[in-house]
Order: structure tokens, then sequence, then C-alpha cells
């Protein structure tokens, strides 16, 4: 619990400080709960989420970072490897490859790659993942575009 | 300058100081013309606690004198007050002091008067002649670092130690001077080693390792296969951790949390190793310690260790005999071999059912 905590609250003074180091992850904690934490990160360049912004919930467990904590996408996204309605993300980093050398800001790193590279051969999403497995890359594209411009961008108008 | 049949005796402390209880008893002398023991015990132990302001003399005396020397033996390697006056500061050189003591000791003891072992003591007087130089006490100000008194000091100077920088190094005594060398290197590697530690950070509380709170925390953990810190309690209690679902021990726990490379232990160190040759060191170091510690699981034989022969602690019996492990290995059809582990009659018993 006290390491979990001082683990945290580090990793939080080096967000603090690495803000405008890394311009496609904000990081930010909750302002009562160290165990909590929301980050936006940008999608990548040269994929159909391209200028969107992406919401994520980071809920961290007491024995962190023993165990990793469980994060999923509040942004609706359409990927393989994101249940399309609970937002669960399938990542082995998450799950069984976890290692405490991992921190929350390398956590979204490794979930901006995987915006870059689905993975269809586990998808959380099957609609998503047979439009890839079946060579409809065009139609996987236009499927995601849609989605990004639905949920993640602003507005217009 | 031997004197035979002369009963040279050591001057009684107590006479000396005005009241001696024997009387004409003593078997000590009461004669102020005998010379009086005034060799430092303590020096003769190995440390005495006043250095060169030890009002008894700072000298070598060889063991089986130095053993005589108690005070229910008259002996005769004494000397004089006569010349431990001359030897006050700045009156006499500390060689030349020496010189005239080892002219006195050629006198012959009382107790070895008549016993026949006159060659023996001549052997143990030469050898004590031969090692002179050596037994100049050299200035403790000096070695502390700093004499006051400079080029005028009386004392020997010993020579400057190059890792220590402190003038403590006796040109007299080559063995000495060897274990200083060794010994200061050593420490100075070590703090050398520490400063560079200090900036370390373990990867997996991300706080420098140094720096933790309490003195245990303040370790290493070495991995035996990779280079990546972590402090020992971090590392541990991830390779300890209960695997969550799916997780393999060995491609999760057991490896590196950076490289992922399988290290199957882990050496606590209070240091940071910069190169290889250290890492060794360290590792081999701790082995030898885990080696003269007594398995808890074989406990002097009466259990069975589950590490069996990879166990770094001690597998001896009682009696001091140690395990002796013969490997049975099974040939299987294919060529392959594999070590068969210990059968037991209860393993079978076991599997049978009494119907």
């Amino acid at each position: 619990m006290q390491a979990s905590r001082a683990r945290l609250f580090k990793e939080y003074k080096e967000v603090q400080r690495e803000k405008v180091a890394d311009p496609d992850i904000q990081l930010v904690c909750d302002d009562s709960n160290i165990f909590k934490w929301t980050a936006l990160i940008k999608g990548p360049s040269e994929t159909p989420y391209e200028g969107g912004v992406f919401q994520l919930a980071f809920s961290v467990p007491e024995q962190y970072p023993l165990q990793p904590p469980q994060v999923r996408f509040l942004t609706k996204i359409f990927h393989p490897n994101v249940h399309f309605k609970t937002g669960e993300i399938c990542l082995d980093i998450l799950k069984n490859a976890w290692s405490p050398a991992w921190t929350l800001q390398s956590v979204c790193r490794a979930i901006i790659a995987l915006m870059a590279h689905p993975e269809p051969d586990s998808p959380l999403n099957c609609d998503s993942g047979n439009l890839l497995r079946s060579g409809d890359v065009r139609g996987f594209q236009s499927m995601a575009k849609m989605y990004t411009r639905l949920a993640a961008m602003p507005k217009k108008g | 300058m031997s004197l035979p049949g002369n009963r040279t005796r050591v001057l009684c402390k107590f006479f000396a100081h005005g009241a001696c209880l024997k009387g004409e008893h003593c078997e000590f002398s009461h004669d102020w013309k005998d010379p009086a023991n005034n060799v430092c015990t303590f020096y003769q132990k190995g440390a005495c606690a006043y250095g060169i302001r030890c009002r008894y003399d700072h000298v070598k005396v060889p063991q089986r004198q130095a053993s005589a020397s108690s005070s229910t033996y008259p002996f005769q390697y004494a000397v004089p007050e006569s010349i431990t006056a001359s030897s006050t500061p700045g009156t006499a050189s500390p060689i030349a002091v020496i010189g005239e003591l080892s002219a006195y000791t050629s006198a012959k003891p009382t107790w070895a008067e008549g016993s026949g072992q006159n060659d023996l003591i001549s052997d143990v007087i030469g050898q004590s002649r031969s090692t002179n130089p050596a037994d100049i006490v050299m200035c403790s100000f000096a070695a502390a670092g700093n004499c006051p008194r400079g080029e005028t000091c009386p004392h020997l100077h010993g020579d400057l130690c190059p890792t220590c920088r402190k003038q403590c190094l006796h040109p007299f005594r080559a063995d000495e001077r060897e274990e200083h060398k060794m010994g200061c290197e050593k420490k100075h590697k070590h703090l050398e080693a520490l400063k560079h530690s200090q900036e370390i950070e373990c990867s997996v509380c991300l706080e420098r390792v140094l720096s933790k709170p309490t003195a245990a925390e303040r370790k290493f953990g070495l991995l035996s296969e990779c280079d990546h810190p972590f402090c020992i309690s971090c590392i541990r209690n991830w390779r300890s951790s209960s695997p969550t679902s799916g997780m393999d021990v060995n491609s999760a726990l057991r490896s590196c949390p950076i490289c992922r490379k399988l290290s199957y232990f882990v050496i606590p160190s209070v240091i940071w190793y910069a190169t290889k040759d250290e890492k060794q060191e360290i590792v081999d170091s701790y082995k030898a310690r885990l080696r003269s510690i007594d398995c808890r699981h074989f406990d002097f034989g009466n259990g069975t260790c589950p590490f069996g022969t990879s166990c770094f602690y001690k597998h001896a019996y009682r009696d001091g005999r140690l395990e002796e492990v013969v490997l049975r290995h099974l040939g299987a059809e294919d060529g392959q071999t594999v070590i068969a582990k210990d059968i037991r009659l209860s393993d079978f018993l076991n599997r049978m059912r009494i119907r």
C-alpha cells in the first residue's frame, strides 16, 4: 500500500516535469485519489485515429507496481483490440507480460503503439478484427475514421 | 657483554615505587642497579591505546619472551632505566636506542641458569637483534595524518601511503606495509563504488536505492544474468509475488523486469558494480558466505532440501561431514539423459492400495 503510493507519487512528479516532453500524452491524476488517473492521448499520425484525442481511465491496484493498472478507453474507438462497448484493452503488458518497470506513462505509449499496430488475431472487437483479417483494410480504415470523427474530435458548429 | 654467573634480575615494580610488601622474599630484584621491565604488554598484544605517549616501551619482544613477561617470571629482556631515560624525545635517535637496547639483551636471564637452555635463549636473542629496525615505533601523529612537529619530530615518520595519503607505512616492516596497502586500497575502492552507487535508481520503485529510509532497504538486488539495478526488497517482492492468471513464472516473474532475461537468483549487495569482475566478486563472496551457513531444509541430514545440489547453503551432517551427492543419470532410449530424483520406498508404499 505504502509502496504503491510512494511510487505513484514519484510518477506524478515525473509527469509534472515531463509534461512538455511528450506532447502526445497528457496524464492527469485524480484530485482526491492517487489511485485514479485519466490520460488524454493523441491518435498516432498516418492512422485512421489521426487528429482524434482519446481519453483513457486508469485504475491502479494497491499492489502496484507488482500488479498492472487497469486501463480502459473512455472514448469510443473502433479498434480490433479494444472492446467497443466497455473500452477494455487487450494488451499483453496489461495482463500476463506486465513488468514493474512499466510506468503509467510508458503504458500510454504502449497503447499508442497498439493503435498504430492492431493485432487482429486476438480481437476484442470482432467486427473490426474480421475486416482486417479478410484483408479489407480500406473498409476498416473508413470505419475507424468515422468513429474517430464522431467520438474523438470536437464537434463542429 | 654477557655476564655469566651474575644474578641479574628485573627490578621489582613495587620496590621501584617505594613499597614492596614481600620485602626480602620478593622474587624480583630490590637492587636499584638492576634493570626494570619496562616493556608495554599491550603493545605486545598488538594495540596500546596510549600510542607513543605510553610510559612503557613499545618494542617488539619475540613471542617466547613476551609470554614470559608476565610479572610472575623474572626475565631479562628489559631496558635499564638509564636507557629509557635517553630515549626521551630529542636526545637520541630511535635507531641508536634500539642499538643500545639490543646490547643489553645478551645478558643471561636468571630463570635459564643451569637449565641447559642456553642455545635456545641465544637463538631467541639473535632473532630479536636481527629484526631490530622493525621494532622502531612510528610517530602515531604522522600515521594519523598530521604530525605537528613535522621535520623536527624525533620519531620515525612512516612512508606515505599512496591511497590514504597518510604517513603510515613502516619502512622496515614489509608485511605490515603490504597489509596496510591492500586493506587501504580495498577500502578506497569500496568508498568509490559507494559514491557511484548513490545515484542509481531502482526501476521498480523509481527511487534511489541508497536513499531509502531504512538500512535494510538500502541494498541492491543484483540479477545474475543482466545488469539492471533494483532494490533488494523491490526485486524480491516482484519475484515472489503470486502470478496472475496466464502469467508464466519463468518468463514473467523470474526474468528481469526491464530486459526480460531469465535469472535464477538475486544477490544482495550494498554497492553497485562497475565492471563484470566486480560483479563476479560480489556474487562469489555472497555464495561463499551462504556456503558457511547450515541449510535449514537439509537440517544436518534430518530433512531434505528441495534445492538439492543447487542449494547455496551448507549441507553437512552433525559430525561435520559434508553431504555427498551421487547424481543418477538415467539414459532414455532416444539418447537423452535425465537426472533421477531420489527414489524412496515410501513413494511406492503411498501408491499401493491395500485391498
